[in-house]
């Protein structure tokens, strides 16, 4: 919850900083010509500061969307194991054999089980949730689910490469006023 | 992670640290399929290892001499028995399954390449040694 609150100030803060683009993230703007840039702006460590702090924020967004990517990634597979699951209990109801499976009483322990060709299977939907569903129905639902998550992965995929586009222009923008400022002293120097 | 760094102690002319919109936006595309392929490439890695597990697995099956014994196939968390036929069947599946998604990752690992190297000729050839485009070995 924390990390969530924490995250909401950063991106006002951001917000009023830079424009905004894809889901909170602002967009890191291009600079062109370095002269013009720092013509009207003094003091070149303020504003390496400014953009290393920048970085900064967009690393911790990167972080957020990095941990939300693989919430996502683990939970694709779990989907396709309950449809599989389901693939094979229409197979037996089918051919009407009884199936006999070892399943998970705990996570060491398993247990022999005989299993009549049936119609309705229970869901998990979370929360502390259990419903009945018919075969049909529950791999509808699993099916919707699963095209859910894909479509939620494509999107955390999409901003994280928006992000990395914005990190990278940061990071150079910040190698080039570098140099320019050491140019500078050194143009000073030789006078 | 990808190793884009523009040299920061360049002592080089002018025209090198001159960046266009153009040149930035390349920049960019080449650190985005650079983070793609070493995705892409951990996404192999446990493909590769699936199969091979896969591939033992068969070649226990082909060791059991009792046909008649119920063979228990991990389906999700459960192991359900199937007999010696069926447990084939399903594994052959299986394999073909996780081979499919393997060229498919293959075939999009050398498209990522193949632009990653077309981006980085262009690039060096106009920043020389003010960029450096390698990614890091672990």
């Amino acid at each position: 919850m924390a990390s969530t609150a924490a995250c909401e100030s950063i991106e006002d803060s951001l917000k009023l900083s830079g424009k905004k683009s894809f889901a909170g993230i602002p967009e890191a703007t291009f600079v062109e010509d370095v002269d013009a840039y720092m013509k009207d702006r003094e003091g070149v460590e303020s504003i390496l500061r400014q953009l290393d702090e920048q970085h900064g924020k967009y690393k911790f967004m990167e972080l957020n969307l990095l941990a939300r990517k693989k919430k996502l990634k683990s939970q694709i597979p779990d989907i396709q194991k309950s449809l599989d699951m389901i693939q094979v209990l229409e197979a037996k109801k089918k051919t009407n054999e009884l199936i006999e499976t070892h399943f998970l009483l705990s996570d060491l322990l398993y247990s022999r089980a005989i299993i009549e060709p049936t119609d309705k299977v229970c869901l998990w939907l979370g929360a502390n949730v259990m419903l009945e569903y018919t075969l049909e129905d529950a791999k509808a639902l699993l099916e919707k689910n699963h095209e859910t998550a894909r479509k939620n992965l494509s999107q955390v995929h999409h901003d994280l490469d928006f992000l990395r586009d914005q990190m990278t222009t940061t990071e150079v923008n910040m190698a080039r006023l570098y140099n320019w400022d050491v140019k500078r002293r050194q143009a000073l120097n030789a006078k | 992670m990808a190793a884009v760094a523009v040299s920061k102690d360049s002592l080089e002319s002018d025209s090198d640290i001159h960046i266009t919109l153009e040149d930035q936006q390349k920049i960019n595309r080449f650190a985005r399929q650079n983070a793609k392929w070493e995705e892409l490439r951990d996404d192999l890695k446990h493909k590769k290892g699936d199969l091979q597990n896969l591939e033992d697995s068969s070649d226990d099956l082909l060791l059991v001499e009792d046909e008649s014994a119920p063979i228990p196939f991990v389906v999700g968390e459960v192991f359900v028995h199937f007999n010696m036929e069926e447990a084939k069947e399903k594994l052959e599946e299986a394999k073909s399954k996780v081979k499919k998604d393997i060229e498919s990752i293959e075939a999009e690992c050398t498209n990522v390449k193949t632009i990653m190297s077309d981006l980085k000729t262009q690039l060096y050839a106009k920043f020389g040694n003010s960029i450096n485009l390698e990614a890091e070995e672990e």
